[in-house]
This record gives structure tokens, C-alpha cells and sequence, in this order.
């Protein structure tokens, strides 16, 4: 979540001059990766949800190969795994347990020693939720947030009522704020049972026999007529009613770990192998030349230190200009969690001209307004009531460019508007032309290809190297289908005559010419 | 060749053993590299303390520096729209219609919109009236003057709208009350609302007259298309169905009469069935009409008019002068042509003289021309010189309340402009609409700042029947408001003019049609009813004799427009400033031309220096009670002996340092011509001269072919248009059997460009869309001088004659008279050439192969490509041109003030295309094929799933060219125009011989010399 970030980005700050613009060294991220490490296992425990059901789905599809959950098979027993390890080390294990292993965790080197060095399977598609269903179904019990489901559901009529206001009351109503219409939670300790159920099914017909209740709430929300539903059952509205009575109940303990990103880090570790390696290596050259009297060995091992100093040097200077892991702190604490994973908002639905452009457009302030006019505060899981508060004071600051009044739930007449200024994390150069609707559009990638798990990033990074080694192994390596668009037509043809060809890849096709992206 | 003729592009290459010429053959850069220029002057390198040891210390710390620095990126912002327009897409381009008519240029236009800012014009095809010439393609970028006004003045100082409206107002008031006259002074507007406004103003405030004044004047034509027709309107011309054209001093194919008829004119000049038009220009300066006729017959602006009258008499009256002199014989031998030809002939003149028209459209009227249109007239001219006169004089007689100017500078532009504005001082309200400060802001009360026509709504019915639509593309930029929007206000309306227009074209005009369809198109035709045209009898006899009055002297002075600054209403527009001129191919100036036997004459000279750049000699001129001082001289080939031109629009007064240049002419724009004197004076001038710049492979022949229209006709192909022959085995082979490298696969897409030099006019229009859509940089008159220009297209303009000494005793003309003694020099009336080059993006590159650093390379579609960031700059590639087309960045040219042009300015770099990146110092450039363009045509047809269509491929150069003559396209598609083209007898490539393969090819000018 956003909030672990924040402490993050408290780090960095700290850590490094404040200009927005943080080279991640590998040290440094090594650090962090330590510390957030450790914050996370002194955090996470608490609670898991977990779906046994859906859990016992996956564990069939990727577990069931080596494990078994009562006998040892390629990989050990996994009933109740849950006792024996923490919930973090789990994560970590299946999402990457070389990269565990690498870590030098005892544990993971132990079990890997135990069961004859057969590296198991690393899992990275698995979502945190996906995992959590897992170690569910190994332990075979439903865990809090399912119970805590469950007791709202208690009440059936509530759970019916809730989807029932989800259907049809959302656009207008909520439960505790003003929208289009008032707030609803607690409306039956107002209004009589009679009078909802009149006004529900034909607020029209109540208002001209002259209910003055009915008028006076007509006027109050600017004459702007309810839609009638006459199609709603009376055991539908006692559901609505009874649901409005409840309201939601707040899962505020009921964290999800954030086990997240950072788990995947230790990546860098085999540079720092290498690094140690070199480290050996000078040593063993400094005691060579300080205890040999071989003259030939010396010859030999300055040789070869001149030429793996030149290389690392050539392997730095590389790296210049490489913005990979760029992650500069934005104007609005933007999660991509929550709008892209938690409620699964498609990248092109925001990015809109990436279909269409060569950029894929930072969206306009209208268009978060979209969602944003009835979404004042943020109601996802949390950890903590400042985290709520903090995540609100950023929904202000759309509010605060636009110009939108909350109280009045109108524009502000008048209001000299303050474009957001977003700190670019993707930049080409200059002489680069790229353009988003031709990989989008065209090839039909997806953004994640490029952009890394952009669901997953509470803070946007820069995922992927954009060298231009990286473009052309992706336009050297990928086919072109040649099916299914006319335009490819002609050239298919051709090709199948002469060569008898099928397949051609980008690269034949021409995108490996330089004229082809730098003009 | 189908002729022995000898092609020159300068004078200088005529002479024996030039060493300049030689040097300039063997050396793409002629100029050392200017070290002095990055390193500071020579002295101050000589008397600098620094040793080797310092400057090594320097080098050491300053890469320390610079690899640390390199460590951290900038950090660069992203700034959304906080309410985005719906119908932007951040990154795809718009295309809106709209009208430019700014008094000298009226034509449909498409704006190319990114992001909303305007950054290109190209042609509207889908209007009749769509032709753009190289002003209106350059003006997006006079839309990003730094020089505008920024908001409206009174007395020299910024006030505001309201203040302003408040005390022009009472002013206005006061004059109705006294009865005072209230004139309006402005070009043609040719809008039916604004003279609908106009008339509207008159009848609240009384005593209005609205006073039409061209600067480029057809008040003659105009004068006479009334006595005639009754209607004061600019004939038509359709010189697609012309089989004839004899043109008497009429530049048709540049701005005469409003120009926009080079389109119909290329349509002709084409060989069809073995048939063409044949032209023939009577003319004093080389015109581009002139360069482009078959025949051209210099003769002074005096023996035009007798040439006209001659030509009447002949055709008209039937009578044939008896007068033994070759210019008589050549009219006599005219008259037959345009008889014979009778209906598919047409007679025009450009001299300036009511009388003249008269007889020119008596002519066409007499042979029943179907050239001519005098029904469906065009009403981009309107100006009255009479009135004009006659309101200078009722200022200085202090009879004019208040003048208000609205697009026009007569301060600047008439020939008694000094007058003028000491009787501006008269009136009691001088009030100046105008986009920047100018002659007349300068001598005015009150300047109210106008938007320019992308920022404005409009109306203008160019043609009769056929309404135009003006609609911003921009918000406006400055605090500016349109004329029109001020008149309304001035009427108490709070109309605004979009309504005003709305409202009167649905009243008026569209007949119940859609006004967003109208507003889409940009145009809107209606009907109109074929009126009858009351022809009046008139008396013709007397208009000849007064023609035949006027006397010619012995140096006659003529102006003239350029194709890059017309009437100078664009002065500021470095685009235009830096186009080279078409026949000169001079930029950066104004000059008096001047013919080689007046030069020798008068002791004048042009010296071409070392590294190539042209000098020349300057005069004093004194005609029309006026003297300009130090004008430089230009000797042009196939100028009238006798005869001197200079161009109009220069010398204008507030304009940037860089283009204030030049000499105003428009004090000798009076009548048909001025008699002249001019004094040789001391000094030497520095052209900006490109003429021989750039020669190829130093080759003198063989470059460029023509052939005649009986030899097209009459002759095998070969003879006239022969593939180049190869040696192999003592066998003559053809190229294929010869060729060392191996060839490319003809898979997908291939891209040709093909030029027609029949068609091509030399306009230059290709140069200026190649500017605007490659973000090709300005670099200013020195840098041109020394060869360092950066267009990636030139036109080259070449000379040839097959008149020689030895030819002309032969036939006996040599010393037979002035005329035809000139004949003897084959620089004094050279046919011409024009030829567009561009990189011809050959199949086998010879700058490829030399690349160190592979920065330049083969494209499977045919294209040569450059990758700037690649390149390092050794300019091996441009060594190793045979065409010379690389153009190297010398200098850093953005963002530099040494380059103070539009790129050095935020608002003049509004007008970059953000899909080309702006080239750093250091690195070669050249024409890319316009690859931005058919990357993007394509990434269209793959997003939709079709084939690309025919046509749909265009560059820059071949959308903005006004006759067609470029062509582009898939060469590998055989149903393409291109690939018909290729295969078509006209075709060769440039320099076949050497094997290149270039991916552009030409189609060979044919010339119809037929005699009658």
C-alpha cells in the first residue's frame, strides 16, 4: 500500500538531496530492500484473508506437481505450513525462493538442502491474494476477512439490499455523504417503512398527492426528479432499507500485508556476487604480488586485473544515462494499486490515447473527475485511520486543480484552474520517435509488457531499461502476424512466393532501420 | 541530349578557366571550418597565456565535470490539460479549412493543428481555389512574430480596449455630429460581412466612404474590365484549354492579377496526343512566367506596349505592320499563331495601363477566347488608384475627418507616401488596424492590434460563387481584436462577428446548406446564374492612340514582386527572407537588375569571389523625382537591354535588425514604368547568392534534358531521352549488365519521388513546405553567402543557349541590330531551366559506403536514411554526393543569438513539428523523404486494416506543389501514378551514369519552339 511508500520515500529523503530526482544505487536499494524487509515482518502477521476455495484451485493448477498437503513427495508436506513458516517468508519463498536463498536466509538454504538441491518453481505471477488463498487451503480455515465477510452477511436480507443499492442507488446516493441525492445510511430512523416504499416506487406520484416531506426533499436537492422504481419488490426495499440500516462494515483491521514489490528486489544480489568475487579475486592478486616471486603470474594476474578493471568501468559507464528504477516523487501520491489492481480500472480507460497516439497522455484533470466527483475519500483497506486521511488530502488536491466544490458538489464558478505538474518518468530522447497506438493498437501489446506490473506500483517506476538494445531484441525476436490485417496483405503474399515464408519478424519487415525511429 | 545546347547555372561559368568554378566542382565545402567563430577571434587565440599544460588541465577537468554531470537527469515535467478538449488527442494532428486573404494572397487552405497550435498550411484540394504559392505556406509562421503587436496604442502608448472604444468612439461621434468625412482605407478584403459591416457603419455614422488600395495595384484591368463588362472584377483565366498563350509583360504564373493560375497553365504543358501549349512571353525582367515560356522575347516595358498594339492591329484590325524588324516579324508570325489557334488562344498583359487591358481584352474578346472568363469574375483585386489619388488630395486639402486603415500600409507602399502621411496629420482621427507597427502605426493616433487569420473569423468570396470560410485554429495570443469585431463594438453591437457571419451566410448565402458542412469544407459554391455579360462598345481606336503615345526612354525602370516577399507585408518572416529567389537565386535583398550590355555601359560589375559567394557593384537611382542611394547591382541574364527591375517589398521601416533590408521601390510604382538614371557609385555589395553553390559531380553537361515538342513527337525515344550507355567486352550494354552492386529486394513498399520538369515553374512553394514540415532551420544571409544554406530542397535554375558567335554570323543576325545582337552572348537571353533537388536517395548510396560510423544508411523502402544521433561529423557523406544535398549544422542554430530567428524565440519555436527533432551542431542532415509523413500513413492503414490507397503517400514537397509536377508514391505498387511515371518516356534519373540508382527521378521538360 501507499503508505509503506511513504515511509519509503521518508528514506530517501533522508538519505539523498531532496531534488526529486533519486539515482537508485544498488547499495542504497539494497538497504531499503533490509529495512523495509524487516518493517514488513514486524507488520504483517496479523491478519491474512484468504479464500480456501479459490486456494484449492491454484494449489491443483502450480503446487500439486511436487507437493502433496499430508505426504512428502518432490517438495515437502503443506498441511498447516502456515505454523511453521511466517507468513512473509512464504510469500517470498514462492514468489522467488533462489532470490530467497540468495539472501542468505537460513531457512530457505535448508529446506533446499533437505529436499536434494531441486530448486522449486519460483511463482512471480501469483498475486499476494493469490497466495494467500493457497496457504488458506493448506491450512484448511477460513481466515478473518472471510468471517468478517460472513458476519455481514449474516443477515441476508443486508447482503441482498447491499447489491440491490449497488444496482440501482450508487449514481446518485450514498450512504454517508451528499451526492446527487442525500445520504442514505440510518434513512428508516427519518422516514417511515410507508413513506420510503411510496417515495421508492413513484416519488412523482407521492410528491403531487402532496406530501410535503416529499416536496421539501425535492426542492432541497434542486427540483432534480428521482428516477420511480416500480419494478422493485416490497421484500427488495425492506432489503435496501435494512441494508442502509447496517451500512458497511469497515474492514479497517482487516489489512492485506504489503508483502509487495519489494520483495521482488534482491535481484540486484547476483551483481553483488560478482562484486564479492572481484573483491576475492584483489585480494588474492595483492597477496600474489606481495608473497609470489613468479614473475610470469604477476604478468598474468595484472593482465588480468587491467582488463577486468576496464570492464567494470565500461560496464558503469554503461549504466550512464540509464534511468531504470526511476521513481521521483509525484505532486498527488497517485497509487496505481488501488485505481489499476484493487479496482481493476483498465490502463486505457485513463491512458486513452494510447490507442490512438504516439503518447499515451497523462490524463486531464476532467478525466479523474469521471469517478472522482462521487469518490471523495478513500474506502480501501487500511492500516491505519492517518493512512485514510492521508489518501483523502490527495483526492483534495484534484479537487483543488479543477476547481470542484465538495460541500456544493459543483464547479467553482470562475476558479482559475492549476494544471498538475507530474513529474515525467518515461523520457526518450529527443531524436527517438516512439509511438504508443502502433505497439498498443498494432502489435496489441500490453502495457505491462513495457511498463512492468503497473497494477502492483503504488508509485510509478520506470520499469523497463528503454536502451535501444531493448527495443530491437523485442523487434528482432517478435513476429509480426501477418494474418487478420489487410495491410499486411501484399507483403505476405510476396514473401510467400519468394522465400516461402509465413513468419517474418519486426526487424524484417524493416524496424530495425534506423530511419524507422530517428527522424 | 537532345541538343547541343550548353547549360550554366552563373554567368561566372561561361568565362574560360575559372578557378573559382573549378574549386567550387572539386570542393563540397568550399569555406574552412569556422574555428574563429567557436573559439573566439584570432587575437585574442594569439595573445592568450593559456600553454599546453592549461589547456590539458582545462580538458581533464571539464570531461571530470561533464561525466559527473551526466550522472543526474534533468527532471522533466508533464503538464496535462486540466479540461481537455474533447476533440484533442495529445499527440495526433488536426487539419482545419480555412481562408487566407490577406490582400495579396487569397487561397483554401488546411491547417495542420498539434496540440492546438498551427504548425503547417498545405493546400485545400478539395477547393477551386487551393493553389498555394510560397507566401501563404510561410504565413504560420508570421501567426509567430515576436514583432506583432501585443495589444492597441494610442499616441505610442498600450491602453486598453475599453479606454481605446471610449475616445475613438467620442471622436467618431464628434465627426457625425460636424458632418465630417470618415474614410475607410483598406486592401481588398473581398468579404461579403465586412462590407456588410461597412455599409452597416455608414449608415450610423453618415459621411463614410470606403476606399479600396491594393499595393500590388490591377486597378487598370479592373478600369477596364468596367468600361467593358460594367463590372469592376478580375477576369478568369482557364489556361488548361489555352493551345496559344502570348503574354505581353503579364508575370500570370506569379502574382499578375492575383496569381493561382499555375495549376490550369501545367495542365497544358504536357505533351497529349503530340499536343501542348505553346507560350510566348513579351518581357522586360526574366519573370518566372518568362522562364517558363517556349519563347521569350526580351524587349523594354515601352516596346511592349507597341508590341501589344501591333499584336491588335494584326489580329483585330487585320492590318500587318510592314516594318522590317525581327520584332515585328515575331508578332507578325504571334498574330498568325493566335489567329489559327483562334478560340484556344488568349492574349494577356501585365502593363499597367487602363488602355493596354482594354486592347488585350478586345483581342480575346475578338478571337472568342475560351481561355477568358469575364462572367465568373474573381474579386481578389478591388483597389482604385483614381480614388486613392484623389483622398490624398482631399487629406492634404484637409477635407477627410478621420481615416481608419485596416490591411494596408500606404505609407510604406504608395508611391506618394510621403504625402500621405504628412496629410494624415490633417484628419482628426487617424486610426491603424494592423497585426505590427509599420509605417502607418508609426504616423497614427491610434493602432488597434488585429489577430492574425489564424486567430480570426472571416468570409471571402474569392471567385464569384464560390464562399470562403475563415476560422481561428489558435486562441488568440495577444490582446488583440479583428477589425470587424471593432466596427460592431463601434455600432453598439455585442454581436460578435462568428454570429455576424453566421447569421448573414444563413440569411444570404446558404440556402437552407449546413453551416458546419460549410465551415468544414472551408467553402461553399453556389450557382450562379450565367447573366448575361453586357458587353459595351468601346472606343479602342482611342485607347491605341494614347497608347501609342507613351514614349519609351533609354533606361526604363520597372518593380516587381518576388515569389518569397510580394508586397512585403511578410518582411518579417525569415522563411521568406531566406527563400532564394527563383531566377536570381539570391536571398536576403533586393537589387536593381540590370542586363550585361547597360553594364558594360555604365562600368557596372558582378564579381564572383573566392569561396564562390557573389559581389556586386552599386548604383544611385533617380526616377520619378526620387534617388535611392548604394543599390546594389545584379546582371541578369535575359534582362531587355535597356531596361533595369527592382523588386518591391524591401526597406521596410520596424521590422527585426536581421530583416531590415533592402530598398524600397515602391516610390517608382507609378504608371507603366519609370525613365530612369542611374550613376555608377563607389563600394561593393554581398549578395547571398546560391546560383553556384551546390555543383554537381562538376559535371557540365548531361545533368539536367529537355527536348522539343517535334523531336517528342517525331523521334525515338532514344534520341532525346537516351539511357545511359556502358562498355562491356567492347559491347555497348545497358546499365544492369555493369552494375557492381547487387540489387535490393523489390518486397513491400518502395518509395519514388518524380519530378516533372515540364510542369515545374520553379514557384518554390516545395521549398517552404519542406521548412515548415522538416523544422529546417534559418541561418541567416552570411551563412548563405558561404555556402552553408540548410534547405533541404533547392531548385536549381539553369541557363542554356544554343546561340553561339559562330551560330549567329551564320544565320547573319550577328550584328544585325540591337535585338538580336544581344542574341550573340549566350548569357543575354537564355532559355531556362528550373530543377528541384533534394536527396535522390539512391539505391546505391555513394555517402553510405563512406560513413564511419554506418550513421547513414538504406532504408527496404527505398529510402537513404540519417540518424543524427549517430552521426559524429566527419561530412565524409556529403564529400562523397554527387547531387549535393547534405547540408551540415555548422552551428548550434536554436536557441542561439548569433541565429536570431524563430527558432531563438518561444513563440517563433510554436511553429516546430514536434514529430521532427530540431539537428544539434555537428551533425549532417538531409531530405528524409519526408519519413515522419509515410511512417504515419502507414501506422493509419495498419490501425485500420487496409491496404494504403494510391495517393494517400505524400511528402511535404509533393502536397504543396501547386501544378502537381512532384509526384509520390509506391513504386512497387504498379497501379500507382509514381510507378507509371517511371516507366513513362519522359523519365531519367539525375546523373544516371554513375550508376546511383536514386529512388527520385525526373520527367524531362518538353518545349514547343513550333513556328507558325
Amino acid at each position: 500500500m501507499y503508505f509503506n511508500r511513504l515511509l519509503y520515500i521518508k528514506f530517501r529523503i533522508n538519505l539523498s538531496n531532496s531534488n526529486g530526482f533519486v539515482m537508485q544505487s544498488s547499495t542504497f536499494k539494497k538497504l531499503i530492500t533490509g529495512l523495509t524487509f524487516l518493517f514488513l515482518i514486524s507488520f504483517s502477521l496479523s491478519a491474512q484473508q484468504g479464500n480456501p476455495e479459490n486456494g484449492k484451485k491454484l494449489f491443483n493448477a502450480n503446487c500439486a506437481a511436487c507437493h502433496k498437503l499430508d505426504k512428502k513427495f518432490v517438495g515437502p508436506p503443506l498441511e498447516r505450513i502456515s505454523e511453521k513458516r511466517d507468513n512473509a517468508w512464504l510469500h517470498a519463498w514462492i514468489k522467488d525462493n533462489a532470490a530467497l536463498r540468495a539472501s542468505g536466509d537460513k531457512d530457505a538454504i535448508d529446506i533446499f538442502n533437505e529436499y536434494n538441491k531441486i530448486p522449486m518453481t519460483p511463482y512471480p505471477q501469483l498475486s499476494e491474494q493469490d497466495i494467500n488463498d493457497i496457504i488458506a487451503y493448506t491450512d484448511d480455515k477460513p481466515t478473518e476477512a472471510l468471517a468478517a465477510a460472513t458476519s455481514q452477511a449474516s443477515d441476508p436480507k443486508v447482503a441482498i439490499g447491499k447489491k440491490l443499492f449497488q444496482t440501482h442507488c450508487v449514481a446518485c446516493h450514498k450512504l454517508d455523504k451528499k451526492l446527487i441525492g442525500p445520504p442514505l445510511q440510518g434513512v428508516s430512523e427519518k422516514r417511515s417503512k410507508e413513506w420510503l416504499h411510496s417515495w421508492i416506487k413513484d416519488n412523482a406520484a407521492l410528491r403531487a398527492s402532496g406530501d410535503q416531506d416529499a416536496i421539501d426533499i425535492f426542492n432541497e436537492y434542486n427540483g432534480i426528479p428521482m428516477t420511480p422504481y416500480p419494478q422493485l419488490s416490497e421484500d427488495d426495499i425492506d432489503a435496501i432499507i435494512a441494508y442502509t440500516t447496517v451500512g458497511d462494515i469497515k474492514p479497517v483491521e482487516a489489512a492485506t500485508t504489503v508483502a509487495a514489490i519489494e520483495v521482488a528486489i534482491p535481484k540486484s544480489s547476483n551483481k553483488w556476487i560478482s562484486y564479492a568475487l572481484a573483491l576475492v579475486i584483489l585480494i588474492l592478486a595483492v597477496w600474489i604480488f606481495v608473497q609470489s616471486n613468479n614473475g610470469f603470474l604477476k604478468i598474468v594476474v595484472t593482465i588480468f586485473i587491467l582488463l577486468l578493471g576496464t570492464y567494470i568501468l565500461f560496464d558503469s559507464l554503461m549504466d550512464i544515462g540509464i534511468d531504470q528504477g526511476y521513481q521521483p516523487i509525484q505532486p498527488i501520491a497517485f497509487s496505481h494499486t488501488i485505481h489499476a489492481g484493487d479496482n481493476k480500472i483498465d490502463c486505457e480507460y485513463c491512458h486513452s490515447s494510447a490507442r490512438n497516439s504516439k503518447t499515451s497522455g497523462i490524463p486531464s484533470v476532467n478525466v479523474c473527475m469521471n469517478c472522482h466527483k462521487s469518490i471523495t475519500e478513500y474506502n480501501g483497506p487500511v492500516k491505519s485511520e492517518s493512512e485514510k486521511a492521508f489518501y483523502d488530502t490527495e483526492i483534495q488536491k484534484i479537487y483543488d486543480a479543477i476547481g470542484w466544490d465538495t460541500e456544493k458538489l459543483a464547479y467553482k464558478e470562475n476558479y482559475e484552474q492549476i494544471p498538475i505538474q507530474w513529474t515525467r518518468i518515461h523520457n526518450l530522447p529527443d531524436f527517438v520517435y516512439y509511438n504508443h497506438s502502433q505497439h498498443v493498437n498494432v502489435a496489441g501489446l500490453e502495457c505491462q509488457e513495457c511498463h512492468g506490473p503497473v497494477e502492483e506500483m503504488d508509485e510509478v517506476y520506470q520499469y523497463s531499461p528503454l536502451t535501444m538494445n531493448w527495443c530491437l531484441d523485442c523487434h528482432m525476436d517478435t513476429e509480426v502476424d501477418l494474418k487478420g490485417n489487410e495491410y499486411y496483405a501484399k507483403i505476405h503474399d510476396e514473401l510467400a512466393k519468394k522465400y516461402g515464408l509465413e513468419k517474418v519478424t519486426i526487424a524484417g519487415l524493416g524496424g530495425k532501420e534506423c530511419g524507422k525511429c530517428h527522424y | 541530349m537532345a541538343s547541343n545546347k550548353k547549360y550554366w547555372k552563373s554567368v561566372e561559368e561561361l568565362k574560360e578557366n575559372s578557378s573559382i568554378v573549378e574549386k567550387l566542382k572539386q570542393k563540397e565545402f568550399v569555406e574552412e571550418i569556422p574555428t574563429d567563430k567557436f573559439l573566439g577571434d584570432k587575437d585574442t587565440l594569439d595573445s592568450s597565456s593559456t600553454s599546453r599544460r592549461d589547456f590539458l588541465k582545462y580538458v581533464g577537468f571539464s570531461t571530470a565535470v561533464a561525466s559527473l554531470a551526466a550522472c543526474e537527469g534533468p527532471v522533466t515535467k508533464s503538464i496535462p490539460y486540466v479540461i481537455k478538449p474533447d476533440d484533442i488527442t495529445t499527440g495526433v494532428a488536426e487539419y482545419f479549412a480555412t481562408t487566407i486573404a490577406n490582400g495579396i494572397d487569397f487561397a483554401n487552405v488546411l491547417v495542420k493543428v498539434r496540440e492546438g497550435r498551427p504548425i503547417k498550411i498545405e493546400p485545400n484540394k478539395e477547393s477551386i481555389n487551393g493553389s498555394t504559392n510560397a507566401r501563404v505556406l510561410a504565413s504560420v509562421l508570421s501567426l509567430y512574430d515576436n514583432n506583432r503587436l501585443k495589444g492597441p496604442k494610442a499616441k505610442g502608448e498600450t491602453i486598453s480596449w475599453n479606454k481605446f472604444d471610449t475616445e475613438v468612439v467620442a471622436k467618431l461621434n464628434e465627426l457625425k455630429k460636424n458632418g465630417e468625412k470618415i474614410v475607410f482605407l483598406t486592401g481588398t478584403c473581398a468579404s461579403p460581412s465586412t462590407s456588410s459591416l461597412v455599409n452597416k457603419f455608414s449608415e450610423q455614422y453618415g459621411n463614410v466612404e470606403h476606399v479600396v488600395y491594393d499595393a500590388i495595384s490591377e486597378s487598370a484591368v479592373l478600369d477596364a474590365m468596367k468600361e467593358m463588362y460594367g463590372k469592376r472584377a478580375l477576369p478568369d483565366y482557364d489556361f488548361a484549354k489555352a493551345e496559344v498563350i502570348v503574354s505581353v509583360g503579364a508575370d500570370f504564373l506569379g502574382d499578375w492579377q492575383g496569381g493561382g493560375f499555375s495549376a490550369g497553365y501545367a495542365k497544358g504543358r504536357v505533351p497529349k496526343n503530340g499536343k501542348m501549349s505553346q507560350h510566348i512571353q513579351f518581357e522586360s525582367n526574366m519573370s518566372l512566367t518568362g522562364a517558363n515560356a517556349d519563347k521569350r522575347v526580351m524587349i523594354k516595358p515601352s516596346q511592349q506596349v507597341n508590341a501589344l498594339i501591333k499584336l491588335y492591329q494584326a489580329i483585330v484590325s487585320g492590318v500587318a505592320t510592314r516594318e522590317m524588324s525581327p520584332l515585328n516579324t515575331a508578332i507578325q508570325d504571334i498574330a498568325k499563331q493566335i489567329k489559327a489557334a483562334g478560340g484556344n488562344a488568349v492574349v494577356v498583359t501585365g502593363i499597367q495601363d487602363k488602355n493596354a487591358q482594354l486592347l488585350a481584352l478586345q483581342i480575346n474578346k475578338a478571337i472568342q477566347s475560351k481561355v477568358i472568363d469575364v462572367a465568373n469574375t474573381r474579386n481578389i483585386r478591388h483597389g482604385d488608384d483614381a480614388k486613392v489619388a484623389q483622398l490624398v488630395a482631399d487629406m492634404e486639402a484637409g477635407k477627410i475627418g478621420a481615416i481608419i486603415t485596416h490591411n494596408t500600409n500606404p505609407s510604406y507602399t504608395l508611391p506618394n507616401a510621403k504625402e500621405f502621411t504628412e496629410a494624415l496629420k490633417k484628419t482628426k482621427l487617424s486610426l491603424s488596424f494592423a497585426m505590427s507597427e509599420n509605417e502607418t502605426t508609426n504616423a497614427s493616433q491610434y493602432v488597434a492590434a488585429i489577430p492574425h487569420y489564424l486567430e480570426s473569423w472571416n468570409d471571402v468570396l474569392i471567385k464569384n460563387g464560390h464562399y470562403s470560410l475563415t476560422q481561428p485554429t489558435i486562441n488568440k495570443l495577444f490582446d488583440t481584436r479583428q477589425f470587424q469585431e471593432s466596427l460592431l463594438k463601434w455600432l453598439g453591437s455585442n454581436e460578435t462577428y462568428y454570429d455576424y457571419i453566421k447569421g448573414l451566410w444563413n440569411n444570404n448565402i446558404l440556402g437552407g446548406k449546413s453551416w458546419n458542412q460549410a465551415l468544414h469544407d472551408g467553402t461553399f459554391s453556389v450557382k450562379v446564374s450565367n447573366e448575361e455579360i453586357i458587353s459595351t462598345s468601346v472606343d479602342i481606336n482611342a485607347a491605341g492612340s494614347a497608347l501609342s503615345k507613351i514614349k519609351g526612354s533609354d533606361l526604363e525602370l520597372t518593380v516587381y514582386t518576388k515569389a518569397g516577399i510580394g508586397d512585403g507585408q511578410q518582411a518579417n518572416n525569415p522563411w521568406l527572407q531566406e527563400l532564394p529567389d527563383p531566377i536570381t537565386r539570391t536571398s536576403w535583398d533586393n537589387y536593381l537588375l540590370v542586363s550585361r550590355i547597360d553594364a558594360e555601359r555604365l562600368g557596372l560589375e558582378n564579381r564572383t569571389v573566392d569561396n564562390g559567394a557573389l559581389n556586386g557593384d552599386m548604383v544611385n537611382i533617380t526616377a520619378n523625382g526620387v534617388t535611392i542611394e548604394n543599390v546594389p547591382v545584379y546582371i541578369q541574364p535575359g534582362q531587355a537591354p535597356g531596361s533595369v527591375a527592382l523588386a518591391l517589398g524591401y526597406g521596410q521601416k520596424g521590422l527585426q535588425e536581421e530583416m531590415s533590408i533592402g530598398f524600397n521601390a515602391f516610390p517608382f510604382a507609378n504608371g507603366i514604368f519609370q525613365n530612369a538614371s542611374i550613376e555608377k557609385v563607389s563600394g561593393e555589395h554581398e549578395f547571398a547568392c546560391v546560383q553556384l553553390q551546390h555543383t554537381m559531380m562538376g559535371r557540365e553537361g548531361d545533368i539536367t534534358k529537355e527536348t522539343t515538342l517535334a523531336d517528342f513527337v517525331s523521334k525515338p525515344k532514344d534520341e532525346w531521352n537516351s539511357p545511359p550507355k556502358f562498355s562491356l567486352d567492347h559491347q555497348e550494354v545497358t546499365q544492369d549488365k555493369v552494375d557492381l552492386w547487387e540489387k535490393f529486394d523489390d518486397l513491400g513498399t518502395r518509395f519514388n519521388l518524380s519530378i516533372d520538369l515540364a510542369t515545374c515553374t520553379g514557384c518554390a512553394a516545395c521549398v517552404i513546405a519542406c521548412h515548415a514540415e522538416n523544422n529546417v532551420p534559418v541561418v541567416g544571409k552570411h551563412e548563405i553567402r558561404v555556402s552553408r544554406d540548410m534547405h533541404w530542397m533547392r531548385i536549381d535554375r539553369y541557363y542554356s543557349s544554343d546561340m553561339t558567335v559562330e551560330k549567329g554570323k551564320e544565320e547573319g543576325i550577328f550584328g544585325s541590330g540591337d535585338f538580336f545582337e544581344a542574341q550573340t552572348h549566350p548569357s543575354d537571353a537564355p532559355e531556362v531551366l528550373f530543377q528541384p533537388v533534394m536527396c535522390q536517395h539512391c539505391n546505391h548510396a555513394p555517402c553510405e559506403t563512406v560513413c564511419p560510423v554506418a550513421a547513414t544508411s538504406h532504408g527496404l523502402q527505398g529510402q537513404n536514411q540519417m540518424a543524427y544521433n549517430r552521426c559524429v561529423g566527419t561530412r565524409y557523406c556529403a564529400n562523397n554526393c554527387p547531387y549535393r544535398v547534405r547540408r551540415f549544422n555548422w552551428f548550434k542554430y536554436f536557441d542561439n543569438n548569433d541565429f536570431d530567428f524563430n527558432m531563438n524565440n518561444d513563440l517563433g519555436k510554436m511553429v516546430l513539428n514536434p514529430d521532427v527533432v530540431v539537428r544539434s551542431r555537428g551533425v549532417m542532415e538531409k531530405c528524409s523523404m519526408c519519413i515522419q509523413m509515410t511512417q504515419l500513413t502507414i501506422l493509419n492503414a495498419k490501425k485500420e486494416g487496409r491496404p494504403v490507397a494510391d495517393g494517400e503517400f505524400q511528402t511535404a514537397c509533393s502536397n504543396a506543389c501547386p501544378t502537381n509536377a512532384i509526384v509520390f508514391g509506391d513504386v512497387n505498387d504498379q497501379t500507382s501514378k509514381v510507378a507509371q511515371l517511371e516507366k513513362g518516356d519522359r523519365s531519367f534519373k539525375l546523373l544516371d551514369f554513375i550508376g546511383t540508382k536514386p529512388n527520385v527521378f525526373y520527367q524531362l521538360k518538353v518545349k514547343n519552339t513550333k513556328e507558325a
